[in-house]
């Protein structure tokens, strides 16, 4: 009984793990939807990006991840900026014309990285400090996913107070909610926009890069954790800060501690779980007070 | 059995054999998506025999018309189609997915055109006439393993599979001989959502709190990867042993699963380092050509140029499909890299078995398991 209780123990610490790498990448996706109106599905593209990245760039230091880590802010600024030009056009137009616009991108971008790349999984081993296992409550667990969840904490923490608390997340919510009035105070609405994107483009690429270990890059993982991402984003709510992470934890644990308890149901947990938020709030479970 | 007038018009390649001038042979093989890794495994099988035999199949110069399988029954189909009616070719070989070779069954069955398989192979497909395989049916690597971990596990074993038609195909086959060889299982056998478990903690914490003194595992392709490494990464690899269909360690998974790797025992009807006669003849001539080791896909595709080579020759004089495909009946022994083997009445292999163990980084052979298929 010990062994198992202690074994789902290590399951809710995966969760969390698991849960903050749903997080870093679906903040950006559900902040670009909920603040800009634009739903980009090629979000998970970047997230296969980063994670390419990652394996390009590891070479076993430490180093290697920072840089690699830098290469993807870089990389995903860059995506966010190019997919706000391409969608652009398709502002009035509404979702469907953009989700096959982006569906398109992440098609094409697909075949590219295949080519680059080739048609097999390519793991990502983590820098060999932080490779091995420690001892939790008697089990073995990977101290890479301890780090990361340290780091991922770090991030979402960053991102809470940039967009909640700081003047230019203040800012940000103000150009949101009347451009017109933030306009006329001088600042160009447009640039804070493209940051919005450019922000949330490059946390999908950081996610790919540190997640690279925990979902390696390969064929078929941008479209899983696409999947993964709009459930949390449905989960927690449009456009808020607080729902991605209340979501993105909530996921993670349906995934670990629900599989591991219920693995006969695993299939339906997922889109169980998204059923039941949504029966029980609509909305998600923190939705953004400043669309609705 | 009956054909209609339609498909005896339209279909067959039965404008004659025009005498001493090449054969057309399809490769219907993955040149894109998911299973591309596979599909260039297997062409370069079949093209290294074709090489090594002066371009020539039974005598005949060999034209090889590629057909790209795709990923799915219907990219498969089409590519099919192309072959029969519009290349119409003397045979096809190839075929990586058990959808495709599903989908395709009529098409080969009506236009009377020998499909000699080099992979997919499910249980379900029986009572074919023009259809063959030179790999295994989908249930026998798990028939392998089933007594042997029996014997040797000393308690009771975890059964854990990618929830789709091969892993319950694998299960199926292990437990036909692991349970009456009086071997015990650690509760239910679990299947994993597929392909979307990508994190197997929650499994493998089961399998620990289970008491389980061996594992057995069916994953391919990417989810193997994720199993091994995980499962090195939870602390399972050298506590308790894992098994799996040859599928877990072969090929392009094995470089990405690296170290983890290390101890894994598998089951498959071929190793690249068998010491016999026509493996010294094919394995260092892969490895030279291509730069990797040779996996059974490549080994399976060779034997499928051999068993057209043979087939070709004895056709003799008269070379259609259909005396191609009666000469495959009867071509009798194949002197394999794999070693000797002879199809059953199904189509598919009497062949040995082999334990196979991954030491730094490579399939060794530990021993046999014995003969299966027959």
């Amino acid at each position: 009984m010990t062994g198992w209780l202690d074994g789902n123990l290590v399951s809710v610490v995966d969760g969390v793990a698991f849960g903050l790498l749903l997080f870093t990448i679906a903040v950006g996706l559900s902040l670009v939807f909920g603040m800009m109106d634009v739903l980009n599905l090629a979000h998970g593209t970047l997230y296969l990006a980063g994670a390419y990245v990652a394996y390009a760039l590891s070479d076993g230091s430490v180093w290697g991840l920072v840089l690699a880590l830098a290469a993807g802010a870089l990389v995903g600024g860059m995506g966010g900026a190019a997919l706000t030009f391409l969608t652009r056009p398709l502002a009035r137009r509404g979702h469907l014309d953009q989700a096959v616009l982006t569906l398109g991108i992440t098609f094409i971008v697909a075949d590219l990285l295949a080519a680059a790349f080739g048609g097999e999984v390519l793991p990502t081993d983590p820098p060999t400090a932080l490779r091995g296992t420690v001892d939790l409550v008697g089990h073995a667990y990977p101290v890479y996913r301890l780090v990361f969840i340290g780091v991922a904490a770090a991030l979402a923490l960053l991102v809470h107070l940039v967009f909640e608390r700081s003047s230019l997340g203040a800012l940000v919510r103000a150009a949101v909610a009347d451009r017109d009035m933030v306009r006329a105070l001088g600042v160009d609405v447009r640039k804070v926009l493209y940051g919005i994107f450019a922000s949330g483009a490059a946390l999908a690429v950081v996610g790919g890069v540190l997640g690279a270990p925990i979902l390696g890059p390969g064929p078929g993982v941008d479209e899983s954790v696409l999947v993964l991402s709009l459930v949390v984003v449905v989960v927690g709510g449009l456009g808020s800060v607080r729902g991605a992470l209340a979501g993105a934890l909530l996921i993670g644990q349906v995934q670990t501690l629900g599989v591991a308890l219920l693995p006969e149901y695993a299939p339906f947990l997922l889109f169980g779980t998204m059923l039941l938020v949504l029966v029980v709030r609509p909305n998600g479970l923190i939705p953004s007070a400043v669309r609705t | 059995m009956l054909t209609t007038a339609c498909g005896g018009a339209s279909l067959g390649t039965g404008d004659g054999d025009q005498q001493g001038g090449p054969v057309k042979i399809g490769l219907l093989v993955p040149q894109s998506g998911t299973y591309k890794a596979l599909g260039d495994d297997m062409k370069q099988g079949f093209e290294l025999y074709v090489k090594q035999h002066g371009g020539k199949l039974g005598g005949r110069e060999v034209q090889i018309v590629i057909a790209d399988e795709g990923e799915t029954a219907d990219s498969g189909k089409a590519a099919a189609e192309k072959l029969v009616k519009q290349d119409r070719v003397l045979a096809v070989s190839g075929v990586v997915s058990s959808a495709t070779i599903n989908g395709v069954k009529d098409l080969f069955e009506n236009s009377r055109i020998p499909l000699v398989g080099s992979n997919a192979s499910p249980t379900t497909l029986t009572g074919t006439k023009y259809i063959w395989r030179t790999s295994y049916v989908n249930d026998e690597p798990g028939k392998a393993l089933g007594k042997y971990i029996a014997e040797k596990a000393g308690g009771p074993v975890f059964l854990i599979a990618a929830g789709y038609q091969a892993g319950k195909d694998e299960v199926e086959g292990f437990k036909s001989t692991f349970l009456p060889a009086g071997g015990k299982l650690a509760g239910e056998e679990v299947y994993t959502p597929f392909p979307a478990t990508k994190n197997f903690q929650p499994y493998l914490a089961q399998i620990e709190n289970s008491g389980a003194k061996a594992v057995f595992c069916f994953y391919a392709g990417g989810a193997a990867v994720d199993f091994v490494k995980q499962y090195r990464d939870f602390g399972l690899a050298g506590k308790i042993p894992l098994y799996a269909p040859g599928f877990l360690t072969e090929g392009g998974v094995l470089k990405g699963q690296g170290e983890a790797a290390d101890g894994i025992l598998t089951a498959l009807n071929y190793s690249a380092d068998l010491d016999n006669a026509a493996n010294k003849q094919f394995a260092p001539a892969y490895q030279s050509a291509y730069g990797v080791p040779a996996t059974t896909y490549a080994m399976a595709s060779w034997d499928a140029a051999q068993v057209l080579d043979k087939a070709i020759k004895a056709a003799g004089g008269t070379v259609t499909p259909e005396s191609v495909n009666a000469a495959i009946a009867k071509v009798g022994d194949i002197d394999s890299p794999r070693g000797t083997w002879q199809f059953n009445s199904g189509g598919t292999p009497v062949q040995p078995w082999y334990l196979r163990e991954v030491k730094q980084g490579a399939n060794t052979a530990v021993s046999e398991l014995g003969r299966l298929g027959g």
